[in-house]
């Protein structure tokens, strides 16, 4: 618990950040999914007919999964905050919509007829009998779909939106759990601080005759409505002043990551060594997901710049045969990502975040293991827990198996760092991982050797678009001196230090740079 | 003026009005009673076009309301239903002051129009002009619904079934106060019920309406005393009349041609009459049919009367009713006298008498057709 204080304290101006940012996306995403919301909810009591299809698609939105719902939005309005308000006012809508309807049906009909009698014009009966007596009823569902959206709000931070799923999420890879709590306690407490919110909003707008049985004192009511006031200025003051952030500086940049630590420790290696040796500005996109949504984001223009790995490129993106020469893949990706997206690749930044197997050292002894050929002889009796990726990916497992003759006792695959733990609390036996993983130093594995010249090589390498190339051109050598002094030892070491020590990734790339000259104190 | 000409209306295949022709003149109160489903309610809804007729024309002061804006015949036509009508969410003031507020925005003298029409209804204004409707009693309520008909001064009020909500007692206290404020405005009034007592005691002309038609449009007296038929008999039912026992006029009871003798004739003359027609008395008339005294046997039959003329003997100072009273007034004028044989004057001429048979036989109608029923 006190270590999770420390985090806390440590860490505030960030995570209050990520909190100022999480409110914002809520608060924007309901705001919108009541301006939908309501309207269509009114509109569909008015035509009937319309009923039926609008609420069986709002349900069918509810039942696509969320993850899903946010891959879908991807292709369509690239990454960022735009997807992830999207999704989360598409899973708003149906109470929304739902209790619009429900609010309207239960207006008694002789008061209708009265209204529409007395000569109240159809616009009229809407908006001073109709809204005001169903007001209770949408406010309740509004009340729903806010406090859901705090937590479908942790998830865009898969797609580089921000918010305290980022906490979450970074917390999860790098098996962090004050990180993790760092990101859910503050999201708990916002959801319920919403609900309370969203309690006072739903009582303003109950009509006071409702409301007689139970009387409150003139002192609450007074008190409802400063905190009302108070939360909307606070909301409003925070929108000026992220966006006057926003506006300074002309020259900028905005560089995009993978969701893992060595991903976010480039981005800021990038950042402070661009900021310190020009006057670029330079922004951040972390943790935008995999390869392939981050190639989207660069191609959508959502981002300038990105850190690739060649074989991902010549595998997975390029569908090309596995290929163990460093030189070729490299030309090929260079060449093909030019022609194809017109993205330029620069220099390799010196390592080779390789596919690799790896075992705990004991039992690597105990059978006495090197390379993977030796692991071959006794894999029958082992068990193998892989990223779901490895398993699908023919550079992976599905032509590891035709290049060795393995074969193992039981195979369940492990998304993220927890196959990690599966590995130390021997549940299995062999894993795979990337040859710079900070968490192969912090669980003292064996790396076992690819005698075979299987995997692919994975350089790192920076991928531009053509802005950069047009207008920022000075920031590629700057980037070019990173080569002389990473390595892959350096990468565990760096990636060690934030995944095991728990080192800020900001703090351990400035350390990095500083240590080397690159950048002044 | 409302008036409707030759109004039809189907739902469907349905027919709920067929060849509704109706006017309604300035100032009356008409009441449109029937069954549930004789298409009432639709007829009500068609005044201020709630309900739109299939075919036929509504005239109202002289314009085809098809012609006209909807929203403004509304806001012109007064509309009372149950007391679900008020808007719960608004207080009295606001459900009063609603239309005219949207007729004149800058009407400055609105608050006051609000407490002119809650005194008009009884209402307390200091009590009820912030109360909301849940705060207040079903009558209470109803004269909200009133009170706002009547804010926007309409000449036409329409209320559709407005007091039968309420219990006896305060439907009873509402339709009294809404008769003498009818008395007092003068009013287009329509108004429909189920309740026939209540139709009767509110209204100048009754509409009786069966399946979608007009089955009789009269007064509430002709109603009760010719219906036209044998729905109308039924619908108001036989012994109906002794609810209102004061439509039962002197006229309607009494013997139409009372044994009558000449003034000049003599007694002896007139006691044969009464022999020949086996009654006890006569009635003493001059040739023009005036009315002059009653002689009755005993004295005819007194030896020294026998060779009188009878106005030489005849009682002079009888009392008489006349042919519209009631026949609670001449039970009450029959007990303060002790008299029981009254003759019927109409302008000095005779027109008829009551005696105490005629008001037995009245009297056990009452018995013997509610047994009937």
């Amino acid at each position: 618990m006190s270590e999770f204080i420390d985090y806390f304290i440590q860490n505030f101006s960030i995570i209050l950040g990520l909190f100022v940012e999480h409110v914002q996306l809520t608060i924007m995403a309901i705001l919108i999914s009541i301006v939908i919301g309501v309207p269509l909810g009114i509109l569909i009591t008015y035509f009937k007919p319309s009923k039926k299809p609008v609420m069986a698609i709002a349900n069918l939105i509810q039942a696509i999964p969320s993850m899903a719902l946010l891959g879908f939005m991807i292709p369509l309005l690239g990454i960022g905050t735009k997807p992830a308000i999207v999704m989360v006012i598409l899973y708003s809508l149906l109470p929304i919509i739902k209790n619009t309807v429900a609010g309207l049906d239960s207006i008694n009909q002789e008061t209708l007829e009265a209204a529409k009698g007395i000569g109240l014009t159809r616009l009229q009966v809407l908006y001073k009998v109709q809204i005001p007596l169903a007001a209770p009823v949408i406010m309740a569902g509004v009340r729903i779909s806010a406090v859901s959206s705090v937590g479908l709000m942790t998830l865009a931070a898969f797609i580089g939106a921000g918010g305290l799923g980022y906490l979450v999420y970074a917390g999860i890879r790098t098996t962090n759990t004050d990180q993790i709590l760092a990101g859910a306690i503050p999201a708990c407490i916002l959801a319920l601080l919403i609900d309370y919110i969203f309690s006072i909003l739903e009582r303003l707008v109950t009509p006071k005759s409702f409301q007689l049985t139970k009387p409150r004192s003139q002192f609450k009511n007074i008190m409802d409505k400063v905190i009302i006031i108070l939360t909307c200025v606070g909301l409003a003051g925070s929108f000026v002043y992220t966006n006057m952030g926003n506006k300074t500086g002309t020259k900028k940049i905005k560089i995009g990551s993978m969701d893992f630590s060595e991903q976010e420790t480039l981005n800021y290696m990038l950042k402070y060594l661009i900021e310190g040796n020009s006057d670029i500005e330079v922004e951040q996109a972390l943790s935008l997901g995999s390869s392939s949504i981050v190639l989207d984001a660069i191609r959508g223009g959502d981002i300038d710049m990105y850190i690739d790995y060649t074989g991902t490129i010549y595998g997975s993106i390029l569908g090309l045969e596995p290929n163990s020469d460093v030189d070729e893949v490299y030309r090929t990706v260079k060449k093909e990502f030019k022609s194809q997206y017109q993205l330029t690749v620069l220099d390799s930044l010196g390592f080779n975040n390789t596919y690799t197997l790896a075992m705990d050292k004991n039992t690597a002894k105990k059978y006495n293991i090197e390379t993977i050929s030796d692991l071959c002889k006794v894999s029958q009796q082992l068990n193998f827990s892989p990223t779901l990726t490895f398993m699908e990916r023919k550079d992976c497992w599905l032509g590891l198996q035709k290049a060795y003759p393995i074969q193992f006792n039981k195979i369940v695959p492990i998304d993220g760092s927890p196959r990690y733990t599966a590995l130390d609390s021997h549940e299995c036996d062999v894993i795979d991982a990337y040859s710079t993983d900070g968490l192969l130093k912090k669980f003292d594995l064996k790396v076992l050797k690819d005698d075979q010249s299987f995997f692919l090589p994975y350089h790192a390498i920076p991928v531009t678009n053509e802005r950069i190339q047009d207008e920022y051109p000075e920031i590629i050598p700057i980037i070019n001196q990173l080569q002389n002094y990473l390595n892959e030892e350096v990468m565990v070491e760096l990636n060690y230090k934030v995944d095991e020590l728990k080192m800020k990734s900001m703090d351990v790339a400035k350390d990095f740079l500083i240590e080397n000259n690159l950048i002044q104190q | 003026m409302i008036e409707f000409q030759h109004v039809y209306k189907s739902f469907k295949d349905k027919h709920v009005l067929e060849d509704i022709s109706l006017t309604i003149n300035d100032g009356e109160f008409i009441c449109i009673i029937g069954p549930s489903g004789c298409g009432k309610t639709t007829a009500l809804k068609m005044i201020n076009r709630l309900i739109k007729p299939t075919s036929g024309k509504i005239i109202v002061n002289g314009q085809d309301i098809s012609l006209e804006n909807e929203i403004e015949l509304r806001r012109n036509i007064g509309y009372v239903i149950q007391q679900t009508g008020l808007f719960p969410h608004m207080t009295v003031r606001e459900n009063i002051e609603l239309i005219p507020k949207l007729k004149n925005k800058k009407d400055k003298h609105l608050l006051q129009k609000v407490k002119d029409v809650m005194n008009m209804v009884g209402l307390d204004v200091d009590e009820f002009l912030d109360k909301y409707p849940i705060q207040m009693s079903g009558g209470q309520q109803q004269r909200v619904g009133v009170a706002r008909a009547f804010a926007s001064e309409p000449d036409i009020i329409l209320m559709d079934e407005p007091f039968s909500a309420l219990d006896p007692i305060t439907r009873n206290q509402l339709q009294d106060e809404l008769l003498s404020l009818q008395n007092n405005i003068q009013k287009t009034i329509v108004f429909v019920t189920h309740d026939m007592a209540e139709a009767i005691k509110l209204s100048d002309c009754i509409c009786i309406m069966n399946d979608g038609k007009i089955q009789q449009f009269d007064t509430p007296e002709q109603i009760l005393k010719n219906p036209a038929n044998d729905f109308v008999l039924n619908f108001v039912g036989k012994k109906r009349i002794w609810d209102s026992p004061e439509l039962i006029k002197a006229k309607d009871i009494m013997i139409d041609e009372p044994i009558v003798c000449p003034y000049s004739l003599k007694c002896i003359k007139a006691l044969n009459i009464m022999f020949n027609y086996r009654v006890d008395s006569l009635m003493v008339v001059d040739k023009k049919h005036t009315f002059m005294g009653i002689i009755d046997a005993a004295q005819a039959a007194n030896d020294a009367n026998k060779g009188k003329r009878v106005d030489e003997v005849m009682k002079t100072n009888c009392i008489t009713v006349q042919p519209d009273d009631s026949i609670v007034d001449v039970l009450n004028i029959a007990r303060e006298n002790d008299k029981y044989t009254i003759p019927v004057v109409d302008d000095q001429k005779l027109v008829g008498l009551i005696t105490k048979s005629t008001l037995v036989t009245t009297l056990s109608k009452k018995y013997d057709e509610s047994e009937g029923e």
